[in-house]
């Protein structure tokens, strides 16, 4: 009848929608999974870093982290280090996904191998290879030494440069492969289009390929800067306890000091940053995304 | 083919989700096996000696789960109510926390028959914990760099800049150096020393040049001292550093003139732990002659039990301190924070 009806009138039916979409359901499991594994917890964990010693609500752990210098110190040393990793681990993934983006064949799948194996190398086992390379007597210092830029060894080793560069070596392909699959939607056409318009090499690549991979920087830079800055392992090796980041102070909140609100709060002010970096880079991903 | 429904759809889920996280216990109830906290830096002996000793005497599957004390703590205190360890061993300043957590069961010569043979001193607060081997900490060096270290000053000396690594107060073996410490800067005997915490951080805050980083996972630092990149690592004990000696690489152990210290580890019962009997058939165990000879000579560690020889093991002609644990533990958090701020870069 409904059909007649809209036959006479000339108006196409209206599709009948389910309340829930039924391949939105796809999702289940992996919402149920995180939910129950991740949410929950971290909910109960932020809790904790509001409740006060007779029980109530109270903002007071959160007053005495930040009115301590050294946990400031600590929170900047942590961000800096993320920052820093990101920016490098950028700086060496960009032009290794427009090199991946050319490359065909055999070169492709040669790229592709060496982007992800190392991902399969335990960061245990990069953190001691970058000890080695950063010794007194290590390849850096004696190769530094050999082509005159420095005339005795200087220290690398438990420095933040040293876990920077070895931070960003983990994370790496983090970078590279949302930059490449950006690249790989590119139309090839745009750039013979700019360049038949007289535009040079230079110009093209800031008028018209960077502002297409901007999506792609931005994931990338997001998951770069979010595990960066909740590394544990890497500066637990690297530059050990002289230098401590926010996820080794959570650690120590727990396990050493037996303090679990202390532990918590820090957890709370590292989640807080995360989730303003992954929101802040899903706005500028949209936005950069409808400005294509 | 039936469209998969949102009913089954979602129970399905729910029994995968909860499959996931059932399994390992389902697999675990059906063999007869200890789960056991030990120290990480004796994962190797343990697997080696205790496992298939283990398996031989009381039939059990042993599996270790090798980590620092601290964070045994931590396990036990999590899982206080359904605690899936059965028996941990760790350091005696951990063990008073956990007795003050209620987290340990005591023992008894009834079921535990071993523990009327070990030396005096050397069970702790009526049988909460036992001491099961002691290894002596001193200074481990690398031999290519030194030929050894006759004093706890040496690692405050003018050639040793940069070249030395001491452990974070978070393991126990970084309280040699706050001890060494407070000996040098007050010049008393340790007995009164161990009690002058504000002369040992000054004292401390001195070496700082000299200290290349401070760690609190071993490893690194000792793989950098077996490399020659530091000199001296500090308060490291016999038995990490004497099997590596043993194996031909180029490190040793010294016993400064001030005085050695007396590694702690501790055995004990967790509270409500799976299989109670087996548990303390496997403490029983190792604190038996037989196993007590192999963990000593293997471990370079002093053992527990009388009836087995203690041999050479430990240095003659230089003091072996043990300090007042339950000060230490009454204090050691302050002094972790304290410490970390010192140390920092």
């Amino acid at each position: 009848m409904t059909e007649l009806r809209h036959a006479i009138s000339g108006t196409p039916p209206r599709p009948i929608r389910s309340p829930i979409d039924k391949i939105a359901l796809l999702a289940a499991p992996g919402l149920l999974y995180l939910a129950v594994l991740y949410a929950i917890p971290l909910l109960l964990l932020l809790l904790q870093s509001f409740r006060s010693e007779d029980g109530g609500i109270t903002l007071d752990a959160y007053t005495s982290f930040f009115a301590e210098s050294y946990n400031l110190e600590v929170l900047l040393r942590t961000l800096r280090v993320a920052f820093l990793t990101t920016l490098l681990s950028l700086a060496i993934a960009y032009p290794t996904a427009i090199a991946m983006n050319r490359a065909k064949g055999v070169w492709l799948t040669v790229f592709l191998v060496a982007m992800v194996l190392p991902m399969s190398l335990g960061v245990v086992v990069k953190a001691f290879a970058w000890s080695i390379l950063f010794r007194s007597n290590g390849a850096l210092n004696q190769t530094m030494e050999f082509i005159g830029l420095i005339d005795a060894p200087i220290r690398m080793l438990f420095t933040e440069t040293a876990l920077v560069v070895g931070a960003a070596n983990v994370f790496l392909p983090f970078m590279v492969l949302p930059i490449y699959a950006v690249l790989r939607q590119q139309d090839e056409a745009l750039q013979h289009a700019a360049a038949s318009l007289g535009a040079g090499p230079i110009f093209r690549f800031f008028n018209v390929s960077l502002p297409l991979t901007l999506p792609g920087i931005v994931a990338g830079a997001a998951f770069v800067f979010s595990m960066s800055i909740s590394m544990y392992v890497i500066p637990s090796l690297i530059v050990g306890e002289t230098q401590q980041t926010l996820p080794m102070l959570i650690a120590r909140s727990f396990l050493y000091l037996r303090n679990e609100q202390l532990g918590s709060t820090i957890s709370a002010i590292l989640l807080i940053i995360a989730i303003v970096v992954v929101l802040s880079s899903s706005f500028l991903a949209a936005r950069l995304g409808a400005k294509e | 083919m039936n469209p998969i429904s949102r009913r089954s759809l979602l129970k399905g889920t729910g029994a995968l989700a909860l499959g996931t996280l059932a399994l390992p216990g389902i697999v675990r109830a059906q063999s007869k096996e200890l789960v056991i906290g030990c120290a990480g830096s004796h994962t190797a002996w343990m697997e080696q000696i205790v496992a298939p000793h283990m398996r031989e005497t009381i039939g059990a599957e042993i599996l270790f789960e090798g980590t620092k004390s601290s964070v045994n703590l931590e396990k036990m205190a999590s899982n206080r109510s359904n605690p899936y360890l059965s028996v941990v061993q760790m350091d005696d300043p951990v063990m008073i926390q956990a007795v003050e957590e209620e987290l340990l069961r005591p023992m008894d010569q009834s079921a535990v028959p071993n523990l009327a043979n070990l030396r005096d001193g050397t069970i702790h607060m009526d049988g909460m914990w036992a001491n099961y081997v002691q290894p002596w900490a001193g200074i481990a060096y690398n031999t290519n760099a030194r030929e050894g270290v006759d004093s706890w000053s040496a690692l405050w000396s003018e050639e040793a800049k940069g070249r030395v690594i001491i452990p974070s107060l978070q393991n126990t073996e970084g309280m040699w150096t706050l001890f060494a410490a407070a000996m040098l800067a007050t010049g008393k005997p340790f007995a009164e020393a161990q009690y002058e915490t504000d002369a040992a951080f000054a004292k401390l805050e001195e070496l700082k040049p000299n200290v290349l980083t401070t760690y609190s996972i071993m490893s690194q630092a000792f793989n950098l001292l077996e490399q020659g990149e530091i000199t001296m690592l500090s308060g490291n004990f016999s038995s990490y550093t004497l099997p590596r000696k043993a194996e031909g690489v180029p490190v040793d152990l010294a016993a400064p003139s001030e005085g050695i210290f007396a590694m702690p580890s501790g055995i004990c019962l967790v509270k409500g732990g799976p299989n109670p009997e087996l548990a303390e058939a496997y403490v029983n165990e190792m604190l038996g002659a037989d196993l007590q000879a192999k963990i000593a000579e293997f471990a370079s560690s002093v053992p527990a039990n009388t009836k087995v020889d203690a041999g050479a093991i430990v240095p003659s002609g230089v003091p072996i301190h043990s300090p007042d644990w339950s000060f230490v533990t009454s204090n050691r958090r302050e002094w972790i924070e304290r410490f970390d701020k010192l140390m920092a870069g």
